[in-house]
């Protein structure tokens, strides 16, 4: 049996009272206890930002990376051993600004792992910039004029380029995301589970009211997550009701199930074999 | 009489030069010759100007040679470009379309013979007949070459290939050349290999499972080699989207568990220093071959060059240790390359092989059968290793700086890894204690590293004047000090390839013994050169720098040492 204390750090926590990341790093904990996922057998990957110290909050292994890199790096430490269990955790900038070809190229990969995108549309950790998400307009101590690009839409992007799992989640609905995170890990392939989250400190427009107003619950209106249209249209809607929940789910074959070497289990538990080399060496 | 000619094969892409080429470096290597082959070639897929320079001599060779016997021109530009580096008694073979009456070139109808054989895809076996008729290769000899070369291609390939050879062959027969000799059949000296593969098999050797990389001149060559064998081991070649995405990549991969390398060039090199100082702080083995080339930005893409060595040893921000080696010949890139494999692993470092497109793409024979590590040595541990697998701490202090390091999700033992500033335990921390403790950790290894690191190999070390060189320019520094030492010069060479951390000690012993020494490099402002100076406190009092993008040629450095010596 797990428990909620196993997955408890004794590290001290870096969040500003009132973060949204506490609610999702206790949806994560009750997600994987309700998995029954021990922490040893769990590899959390992150890049840098807020979002990304999650896993020290976190009892277990885990690889903090940098700033943007922590898809290519979750997807070689899954080639090497493809029963890792891995959660990546990034944030709107880490993973739509500075990883973006990452986040792309890894959805057409379709590498079995969950990413949980914590999306404040704002840059906490530098104090307050825009980020890829901030609305049109919205004026920060950077851009003292307002923002002048349009949000970059990551459930969208990830519908178009075929991704198998596709959700929105909301850091002030526990029960919510926790369902979430627990059907995108259970999920084979890649899924991505972009989270609203207010941010306290910078984000003045976006708040915990703004959200609770807005969010409707895809599984209360008994949505089938299986039209890439209905998606597209749910992803890009915003303004007045914000859908939460699955927006699509179809599994197709997963990266490292198209590679025959794997066939004979994961690289690192097979053997080496001098005299295969040797043949290869004389030839 | 000894042998060693020189035949040049000019045209444009797309013409066919390598397989001539490669005919020829089959023939020598059947005749039990050494051969040793350069590749010149713009950055384009058609057109331009290519040229693949053959060496075939009865004694090992490791450098090209300045004067051309033999020139093939595919086209009238080769001729133009390359008359003039013909020895005496060269000749010339050239379609009759593109000229004739020239003194020294036979023109021949290439296009009329190869119409006949089949089609205009054999002008260039009717060209390769025809220099393998003048060069005194006997004609069954070349079916046998021509065999290996196109026997997987179907009987009526082959058919028409001996065909059109053999038209080009019958052309020449009577024509008397200078440099033609009798050829024996005699046992292979060794495989043909190029440097790229010679970094493939060295990478096998050194178990790497996972080879991640973003295509790049001259780096690639190595991916290829790798793809092509990775169905026989538990290897995965994956091209993926970008340097970054490579050095994390394998970054993730030996964090999990296995032996990890990328190759790139100088420019990708730049993207991965990100990811290079990642590996730094959190101690992950990992190999990147830097394929040099002339820069900065895109340079030129197909040249060769020595510019990356200061910029590999302090590569990425702030201070950490690395591995630095640049092999000298095929058969050390082989063994170095298992050799960073393994001292990355055993270190828990990022380990460099530079390497240059000179190495990457000239092909050579190999010095020696290449030998398969019987094991691989691991340096993992497991729970029953730890006493508490439960309070494990992945950057537990040391002697020599090198934690016991476990895998993720392996056991009860949890590994937290930060690529900020951290704790033994893995977790951030910004105190000062931690922050000192930690550098000095990290350093702690260099000491122990450096008892890694080989001596520059002496060739006449004992001499008044070293040359001094690193890298795959040691063959033509040592055909440089042959020659010299022919004429009367006392003149020995020291050439590097574990360059870092410098074998400072050994260096200047034997820098120490010279009464002068000069820096030979493909660089314009002696890196080695200066390096030894901060290192060893000893000045080189001349330097033979070459930055055209072209490799040495052995008289350029015999020409070049004459204003110091003598």
């Amino acid at each position: 049996m797990v428990s909620i204390k196993d997955y408890e750090s004794s590290y001290e926590n870096h969040w500003c009272p009132g973060c949204g990341n506490f609610g999702i790093l206790e949806a994560m904990k009750d997600a994987l206890v309700s998995l029954e996922i021990l922490p040893e057998k769990l590899l959390v990957v992150s890049g840098i930002g807020q979002a990304a110290k999650t896993p020290h909050f976190l009892k277990c292994n885990m690889f903090h990376a940098l700033h943007g890199r922590a898809l290519p790096l979750a997807t070689g430490a899954k080639l090497a051993n493809h029963d890792l269990k891995i959660l990546v955790n990034s944030g709107d900038g880490d993973c739509y600004g500075e990883g973006g070809n990452h986040f792309m190229h890894a959805i057409r990969r379709n590498v079995d792992l969950t990413l949980l995108v914590h999306n404040n549309k704002t840059y906490g950790l530098t104090k307050g910039q825009a980020s890829p998400t901030s609305d049109f307009g919205m004026v920060t101590p950077m851009q003292p004029r307002g923002v002048i690009s349009e949000p970059f839409n990551g459930l969208a992007v990830a519908l178009s380029l075929g991704a198998g799992f596709v959700a929105r989640g909301f850091s002030g609905n526990l029960e919510h995301l926790s369902r979430l995170i627990r059907e995108g890990m259970q999920f084979k392939g890649f899924s991505l589970i972009d989270i609203m989250q207010p941010c306290v400190s910078f984000n003045h427009i976006n708040t915990y009211n703004w959200y609770k107003k807005r969010a409707y619950d895809l599984f209360e209106e008994d949505y089938m997550p299986d039209d890439l249209e209905n998606a597209m249209k749910l992803a890009r809607q915003w303004e007045d009701r914000i859908p939460i929940g699955i927006l699509y789910r179809k599994e197709k074959q997963t990266f490292t199930k198209h590679i025959d070497v794997l066939n004979k289990g994961p690289l690192i538990s097979q053997q080496y074999d001098p005299a295969r080399l040797q043949a290869v060496l004389d030839a | 009489m000894s042998i060693d000619i020189t035949v040049k094969i000019g045209g444009e892409a797309g013409q066919g030069i390598q397989t001539v080429g490669h005919l020829l470096a089959l023939v020598g290597q059947e005749a039990g010759l050494y051969i040793m082959a350069i590749n010149d070639f713009e950055s384009r897929i058609r057109g331009g100007h290519s040229f693949f320079q053959i060496r075939i001599c009865d004694k090992p060779v490791q450098a090209p040679h300045h004067k051309v016997h033999l020139l093939v021109a595919l086209n009238r530009e080769t001729y133009d470009l390359h008359k003039g580096q013909l020895d005496s008694g060269g000749l010339v073979i050239m379609d009759e379309s593109d000229g004739s009456g020239e003194e020294d070139l036979i023109a021949l109808p290439f296009s009329e013979l190869a119409q006949k054989a089949g089609g205009m895809i054999f002008a260039n076996t009717v060209a390769a007949g025809a220099c393998l008729a003048l060069l005194g290769v006997p004609f069954e000899l070349c079916k046998t070459v021509l065999s290996k070369q196109f026997g997987k291609k179907g009987a009526d390939v082959l058919e028409k290939n001996y065909y059109a050879a053999e038209l080009g062959y019958q052309t020449v027969k009577e024509i008397a050349f200078k440099w033609s000799f009798e050829w024996r059949a005699d046992r292979p000296k060794g495989a043909l290999i190029d440097g790229s593969k010679a970094i493939a098999l060295g990478a096998l050797a050194g178990d790497c499972r996972l080879a991640a990389f973003y295509p790049m001149s001259p780096a690639t060559g190595i991916m290829t080699h790798l793809s092509l064998l990775s169905d026989r081991f538990p290897l995965i070649v994956e091209q993926v989207e970008d340097e970054i995405a490579a050095v994390n990549a394998i970054i993730g991969a030996s964090f999990a568990g296995v032996r990890a390398m990328t190759s790139t060039s100088g420019g990708g090199f730049c993207l991965m220093t990100e990811g290079l100082g990642l590996a730094g702080i959190t101690e992950t083995p990992i190999v990147i071959v830097n394929a040099q080339r002339p820069g900065p930005a895109t340079g030129l893409p197909t040249r060769t060059g020595q510019g990356d060595l200061h910029f590999v040893i302090r590569a990425s921000q702030d201070e950490f240790p690395r591995f630095v080696f640049a092999p000298g010949t095929p058969d050390e890139a082989f063994e170095i390359t298992a050799r960073a494999l393994h001292l990355a692993e055993k270190y828990q470092v990022p380990a460099i092989i530079l390497s240059d497109q000179y190495l990457a793409d000239s092909i050579f024979i190999a010095g020696r059968p290449y030998a398969a590590p019987q094991s691989i040595e691991r340096f993992i541990v497991e729970d029953g290793d730890i006493e508490n697998p439960e309070q494990y701490k992945r950057f537990a202090f040391t002697p020599d700086g090198v934690s016991p390091r476990a895998l993720p999700c392996a056991g009860k033992a949890l590994v937290v890894i930060s690529s900020d500033e951290h704790r033994e335990d893995g977790h951030i921390s910004e105190k000062i204690s931690d922050r000192i403790a930690m550098v000095d950790k990290r350093n702690a290894k260099v000491p122990f590293m450096l008892k890694e690191m080989n001596p520059p190999k002496e060739y006449y070390g004992e001499s008044e004047v070293l040359l001094v060189g690193w890298g795959s320019t040691e063959g033509a520094v040592k055909e440089a000090v042959d020659r010299l030492r022919d004429a009367g010069d006392d003149v020995g060479c020291l050439n590097f390839s574990d360059l870092w951390p410098l074998p400072a000690e050994a260096a200047a012993k034997a820098l120490g013994k010279a009464k002068q020494f000069l820096m030979v490099e493909l660089n314009a402002s002696a890196q080695l050169g200066q390096l030894l100076r901060e290192q060893t406190g000893l000045v080189y009092s001349g330097a033979i720098l070459k930055y055209d993008g072209r490799p040495f040629y052995p008289n350029e450095i015999v020409d070049g040492i004459k204003q110091y010596v003598r």
